[in-house]
């Protein structure tokens, strides 16, 4: 029926007079976007299978060779993959329940309500280098968050914050005479536990306003039958809301984990990768061999094969979401 | 009249060095260059980072001046206010760099051995202009394979700034040993309760330490890693051995930026740092009362790293008359001298070394490390090295790794980052440190 639906609309004159006028409206965005968007990333593909200091104009073909350099044990690589799963695992959940939570209290009808909506909003669109130097103040030493714990008599770390390289489990397991633990069972540090953090506050303003979005969809009238069938609140939540939000919550999942992958902004103002490592992620750990290390070409690779890894974990979660369509 | 002083004192040390013909020559042969220069022209596009508003006026005056002399050559100058590598590098990957910029001392051999920087040494044996005008710890890092590739612009070493406050109050002077830095922090500690010294976790600090011991990353002419020997060991005992015992602190653990801003607010009383501290320290803490010393020495006598930055011209450049004209002066006792009046950096030529210490006599410790100063360079790789070395200190100070594993990981990471130069390979030039360079003043 497409196929028949496609030829006749091809007949059809006036229709392939809108055709090329519809191309021509977008031509346009197309070429930005193949130019500045499809080019790149093919040419990273492309040099990914050849050396390039990027200050030579030579770029020998080296077949494999960055990839094999990338997966015969390469400790830069699997400490920046170790972070970057670490803060996936971090702060994925924690937006997305957070931002859902902020929703449903946003969607109440409260006072102050467009308050704490723009309130709660309002760090997403703000830059993300101005909020790395607050944070970077808010964690120093004598930065306020240390000021708080004191004053409540908490403990603080020792380096401060965004400057200690412990991990967290290591650290946990260390006041319990466990020691010498391996690079991924280590966990977070403290540093990469601060970048996670922060990152959650500033990001769970924007799933707060998907979820909000995805709220007003869910027709009213679903929540009067549950009352009047006696449904709690609660109930109403886990059985109504959850399962009609779930295309909401796959693009927020999803949403989530590309960003939690490619973070980099945070990192390059805030600790250059540092201390020891702990905060650099494989987006940061492309810049670094790509303009630190001259090797554009393995920097490249990485590149591919990030993209190959957001791209499957869409994949398998998109199946998860479809398995459970609702009939 | 600055001029005529500079030029007898070169050729005096020429003709020490038994070079008496080419110091008989050269007053001729400067008067011809002059000439030959004064014809060229064209658009010379300048790039540098800079660090300051402060530094760029004085740029755009030193170049103003260099306008008034050599009219029929336009400067174009294009001040790169941060990431200075990521944009030079990019530019020469578009083919668009500037005729003249920066190199720093730890990617220029990066740069030199790939191929992107023109080779000088025509022009300098033109105009008569010799390695042995500026250090020899400087103008050695620009050397590659027995090419030269740059000329330093200006220099600074890592040296003690003390408060004088403090350590009177203490009863203590600056140190001037290993054995007197750990005993001056032991007192000082009595004193206020705190580590006197803030000093970070990083491998540009820590190289001083290696340099007292005796030890470096690699051999002299980089064909040999060297950071399995003792010395390193020695170094990283008593490096990371003051902060063990809480004699040094880190500037996070303090709350400051770097150990500069501790110093600024009161949160070190010693620090070891650079010329860059200063006009910070002026806009900061005007009214802070500090002296200068040189770094302690260890047990292989005095060190410290120099930090150099050259003129380079780019290899593709199309005004590459031009752009030596202007490096030239630029370089020069005239244009250096205006340029370092600023005090950010000190001037790479000795012969100018005398009037800059007349300028900030508190300083002159930092004059006098010239003698000895070793390029902060580390091999082709040497930045990623640098980076990769950091982390590795990183994780000693936090307890993660002993001194020992520190090294064996030191050594790991050099053999992964640094490409040594072939032992047979004709390096040329001065060898890093190895002759000490003319001590400025007489």
């Amino acid at each position: 029926m497409a196929l028949a639906a496609r030829t006749h609309r091809s007949r059809n004159p006036i229709a392939a007079e809108d055709r090329i006028a519809g191309w021509m409206f977008l031509l346009p965005a197309l070429v930005i976007f193949a130019v500045f968007i499809i080019g790149p990333i093919l040419y990273v593909f492309w040099l990914s299978f050849h050396q390039w200091s990027v200050i030579t104009p030579e770029k020998p073909w080296v077949g494999l060779q960055n990839y094999r350099k990338l997966f015969s044990g390469n400790r830069d690589f699997e400490i920046a993959l170790r972070n970057t799963v670490w803060f996936a695992i971090g702060v994925v959940p924690t937006q997305t329940i957070l931002g859902l939570l902020l929703a449903v209290l946003a969607n109440r009808k409260i006072k102050g309500k467009t308050f704490f909506r723009t309130a709660f909003y309002f760090p997403s669109i703000s830059s993300s280098v101005v909020i790395s130097i607050i944070f970077l103040w808010l964690y120093a030493q004598n930065g306020l968050l240390n000021a708080v714990l004191h004053r409540i008599g908490l403990p603080t770390p020792t380096p401060p914050w965004i400057s200690n390289p412990r991990g967290v489990i290591e650290m946990a397991l260390g006041s319990f005479g466990i020691h010498h633990i391996s690079l991924w069972l280590a966990g977070p540090s403290v540093a990469l536990l601060s970048i996670m953090m922060m990152n959650v506050w500033t990001t769970m303003g924007t799933m707060m306003v998907v979820f909000l979005a995805g709220l007003q969809d869910i027709p009213p009238d679903v929540y009067e039958a549950a009352a009047l069938d006696g449904a709690t609140r609660t109930r109403q939540f886990i059985d109504i809301t959850v399962p009609l939000l779930r295309p909401v919550i796959f693009f927020v999942l999803t949403l989530g984990i590309i960003g939690t992958f490619q973070v980099f902004d945070q990192i390059f103002v805030m600790t250059s990768g540092g201390p020891a490592k702990t905060t650099t992620t494989l987006a940061y750990l492309v810049y670094q061999e790509g303009f630190g290390n001259f090797s554009m070409g393995y920097a490249s690779a990485i590149a591919v094969v990030l993209f190959f890894m957001i791209l499957i974990i869409f994949l398998i979660q998109r199946r998860i979401v479809a398995n459970q369509e609702p009939m | 009249m600055e001029r005529t002083e500079t030029r007898g004192r070169v050729s005096r040390r020429t003709v020490v060095k038994g070079m008496a013909a080419g110091a008989i020559a050269m007053p001729v042969l400067l008067r011809g260059s002059g000439a030959w220069a004064q014809d060229v022209t064209g658009t010379v596009r300048l790039s540098g980072g800079t660090s300051s508003p402060d530094e760029e006026k004085l740029l755009r005056e030193v170049l103003a001046d260099f306008q008034q002399k050599f009219p029929k050559i336009t400067v174009k100058y294009e001040p790169v206010p941060a990431n200075y590598l990521i944009k030079i590098q990019t530019d020469i990957a578009a083919g668009n760099a500037a005729d003249v910029f920066y190199v720093q001392s730890e990617y220029a051999q990066d740069f030199m051995s790939r191929g992107v920087l023109l080779d000088i040494d025509d022009y300098m044996s033109k105009d008569n202009v010799k390695a042995s005008d500026y250090y020899p710890g400087l103008i050695s890092a620009f050397v590659w394979q027995g090419k030269t590739y740059g000329i330093p612009k200006d220099w600074s070493p890592l040296g003690q700034t003390y408060d004088t406050t403090a350590f009177s109050d203490a009863g203590v002077k600056a140190p001037t040993t290993w054995d007197e830095l750990r005993s001056v922090l032991t007192t000082l500690k009595q004193k206020s309760g705190k580590p006197a010294l803030v000093l970070d976790a990083q491998f540009e600090r820590f190289i001083m330490f290696l340099l007292q011991a005796g030890g470096n990353v690699t051999n002299k002419d980089a064909s040999k890693l060297t950071l399995d020997q003792p010395e390193v060991l020695t170094a990283l005992d008593y490096y990371y051995g003051l902060y063990k015992d809480k004699l040094s602190t880190t500037s996070a653990d303090a709350g400051a930026g770097w150990p500069g801003d501790a110093f600024a607010k009161n949160l070190a009383e010693d620090v070891m740092e650079g010329n860059w501290m200063f006009p910070f320290l002026k806009t900061n803490a005007p009214d802070k009362k500090f002296a200068c010393a040189e770094l302690p020495a260890g047990p292989a006598g005095k060190g410290t790293p120099a930090f150099t930055v050259s003129y380079s011209i780019f290899k593709g450049s199309k005004v590459a008359d031009a752009a030596w004209v202007l490096v030239r002066f630029l370089t020069g006792p005239e244009g250096m001298a205006k340029w370092t009046s600023l005090g950010l950096a000190m001037p790479s030529r000795p012969d100018l070394m005398d009037n800059w210490v007349k300028e900030y006599p508190i300083r002159k410790p930092f004059a006098d490390s010239g003698s000895y100063a070793t390029p902060a360079q580390f091999g082709p790789g040497g930045q990623k090295f640098i980076s990769d070395a950091d982390s590795i200190l990183q994780s000693l100070f936090a307890g993660q790794v002993d001194t020992k594993e520190a090294q064996a990981q030191l050594v790991t990471v050099g053999n992964q980052d640094i490409t040594l130069v072939p032992a047979t390979a004709p390096t040329g030039g001065v060898p890093s440190g190895a002759t000490p360079a003319a001590t400025p003043g007489t």
